[in-house]
């Protein structure tokens, strides 16, 4: 038997996990990367351990609760420096649907410095690999161990450009042209994700993708599909984006030809929804205000 | 009194949740045990008060993600009972189908926990294997590996086109092998039955004494199934046998497991046949009137109860659950009493615990 010694051995990047109080599903899909063949943290050089004081990154999930706060501290403070945290899901990052609870206490990163998110509820276990991944490279840097990180054994396993597994729910993307400004969005979203003000001359809309669960219940209500679920899941990045990760959209006012009123503007899925068809008549009303409009059709019953 | 009191953490129970047990021994002997609970308390009592009958459909699916569809289905029917709706066919059928994939997933998840816990680490790898059959099943179908979003006040969210049925019913085939597989590796491995057989046993006088629900009940003899006892969506139209032993050890919960799992897919294949067309969704946004009604439903765990009471607008007054864990847990004295520490991991995770649902 011919064996080769092995050429420049890179040591493996160890991660602990801790739940600081979560519902279970991103640790569940944490274990699969621990006993799933395809989505095995090994290829990435890493692997689990089971004690902080020998672990290199450490991978929190759950929004942190109150009661498991002080132990959360203790568990992170005994890993040793330099370290990397990973926040796995959206509950350490913002909340998710836990924020504003009397027993939370998090986000995380009020109390640890948290270096990468991995937004999802759960992400993909993929997503969960692609921010260990970043991850893994940041702490060889701060840790001079230099070496670059191994091809992946199967091509695509972990990069950010693979294919979405069919069907996926990702993030939301949001079309403000066929937006109605009704809100229901904002009024369904449990994790207070979506927000409409009222700016100036218009609505603003913003959707953190920090704070939202991917259930798509804004797209199941939203009469017009201005709201749609895309399949893009892989939004893991460094804690410098969090803020920035949102989706935006600017909702003009325009004037009524009546009376000069500034109103909402009819879209084009709104008359399709509502009228399937247009005629000259509906197209003429559709700039009108609904004073005006009314007097509109006041006016035609009369003649 | 020997008085030596150790405590337990996640870490020492192979649990994945935080959950700590303070365990009085007398050497190397359980003599008593008292749960420090709490972890994962995220206050879900106000959080739901907080949040109106749309948003509430979500946060639930979040109470545990392990049945995270029984959740948010037994809110639904609830809500469904107080406006006086009646979803339609369709959506009873789908409903069942999306409970029953949740119940594989996660028997197969405790019976792959279980085996991690008596060192056999390949069959915990093979069973993790095997329910990626399933978790591809929900990640094509519903969008997500583990919370499905399937349902919506009124009826359901997601429809199978007969792409997907079709799709649904090959993953079925598929998973038949290795589940049959699995159950005689469980019934018949001589290393597994050492480990489990007479182990943590609850008599049956005891499991109705502390009135244990789920795989736990029906693994002491009690032949106890929300589904036959009082049939709820499409389950008063589809056969199925409620696995029961007579045991009431670890090994008897994992056989029932086992079998259910099996049941689920002879289900899910009824589902696919009898599936009726029609609409998914009764009335998109109806009038949520004041009143209280409970509503229960079969969870992977147990029964889950949940009472709901609502005063006529969007959020409501008080929602309660009684989950099937908090049931037994507690039966936890009984199981571990005189038993070898070094077997306390086993045991417990025996009754497969879900502890964010019972801290919420």
């Amino acid at each position: 038997m011919e064996t080769r010694p092995v050429i420049n051995p890179i040591p493996p990047v160890r991660l602990y996990r801790i739940n600081a109080g979560s519902c279970n599903g991103c640790d569940v899909e944490l274990a699969a990367t621990a006993a799933v063949a395809s989505f095995d943290v090994e290829r990435l050089g890493c692997c689990y351990s089971e004690s902080p004081a020998e672990a290199d990154i450490v991978l929190i999930t759950g929004p942190l609760t109150l009661r498991v706060k002080d132990k959360v501290l203790r568990l992170h403070g005994e890993v040793p420096k330099p370290k990397v945290t990973v926040a796995v899901g959206v509950c350490p990052i913002s909340g998710g649907v836990f924020r504003d609870s009397y027993a939370v206490a998090g986000p995380a990163d009020d109390y640890l410095p948290v270096d990468v998110n991995v937004p999802g509820c759960p992400p993909h276990p993929r997503a969960i690999l692609a921010g260990i991944a970043k991850a893994a490279a940041l702490w060889r840097e701060l840790s001079g161990c230099g070496q670059t990180l191994p091809e992946p054994a199967v091509p695509g396993s972990y990069d950010e450009d693979a294919a979405a597994p069919l069907g996926l729910r990702g993030k939301m993307r949001f079309n403000a042209a066929a937006c109605v400004g009704c809100r229901m969005c904002e009024h369904v979203c449990a994790g207070g994700a979506i927000r409409i003000d009222e700016l100036g001359p218009g609505l603003r809309f913003t959707l953190w993708h920090n704070s939202c669960v991917f259930c798509g219940l804004c797209s199941h209500y939203c009469p017009t599909k201005a709201l749609t679920v895309t399949d893009q899941w892989q939004l893991s990045h460094f804690q410098e984006d969090k803020f920035s990760l949102t989706e935006q959209g600017f909702i003009p006012f325009v004037a009524c030809t009546g009376c000069g009123h500034i109103m909402l503007p009819a879209t084009p899925e709104l008359l399709r929804v509502s009228y399937r068809k247009t005629n000259p008549e509906i197209e003429r009303l559709k700039t009108l205000c609904p004073e005006c409009r009314q007097k509109q059709s006041l006016g035609g019953i009369r003649r | 009194m020997s008085g030596t009191v150790i405590t337990l953490g996640p870490q020492q129970l192979a649990l994945e949740e935080p959950m700590y047990f303070s365990v009085e021994v007398d050497g190397e002997i359980v003599v008593g045990l008292d749960v420090l609970a709490g972890h994962v308390h995220r206050g879900m009592e106000h959080l739901v008060m907080k949040r109106n009958f749309y948003q509430n459909i979500t946060l639930l699916e979040r109470l545990c993600s392990l049945c995270s569809n029984s959740h948010p289905s037994t809110f639904c029917t609830a809500v469904e009972e107080l406006a006086g709706i009646r979803i339609p066919a369709r959506a009873e059928y789908l409903r069942a189908i999306a409970d029953e994939i949740k119940r594989i997933s996660s028997h197969l998840f405790n019976c792959a926990i279980i085996a991690h816990i008596i060192g056999q680490g390949t069959l915990f790898k093979r069973v993790m294997e095997v329910r990626e059959i399933m978790q591809d099943t929900k990640e094509s179908i519903y969008g997500n590996r583990m919370d499905l979003a399937a349902n919506c006040i009124g009826g359901v969210r997601y429809d199978l086109t007969p792409e997907s049925a079709v799709y649904l019913g090959k993953q079925m085939e598929r998973i038949k092998g290795p589940l049959e597989e699995l159950y005689r590796i469980y019934a018949t491995d001589h290393a597994i039955r050492t480990r489990t057989e007479g182990l943590g046993v609850l008599p049956n006088r005891d499991a109705i004494n502390y009135a244990v629900v789920g795989p736990v009940a029906r693994a002491s003899g009690i032949d106890y199934d929300v589904r036959r006892k009082s049939p709820y969506w499409a389950y008063d139209r589809l056969r199925f046998q409620v696995a029961v032993e007579q045991a009431g050890d670890v090994r008897a919960r994992a056989m029932v497991r086992l079998r259910e799992a099996r049941e689920a897919v002879s289900l899910i294949e009824q589902c696919l046949v009898d599936l009726p067309p029609g609409p998914l969704c009764s009335d998109t946004l109806p009038e949520i009137p004041a009143g209280e009604t409970i509503a229960k439903s079969e969870a992977p765990r147990g029964e889950l109860i949940y009472y709901l009471n609502t005063d006529g607008t969007d959020m409501p007054v008080r929602l309660k659950w009684r989950v099937p864990s908090y049931m037994n847990w507690d039966a936890l004295q009984v199981m571990l009493k005189g038993q070898r520490v070094a077997d306390i991991p086993l045991i417990v995770n025996s009754i497969d615990p879900c502890i964010s649902c019972t801290d919420r």
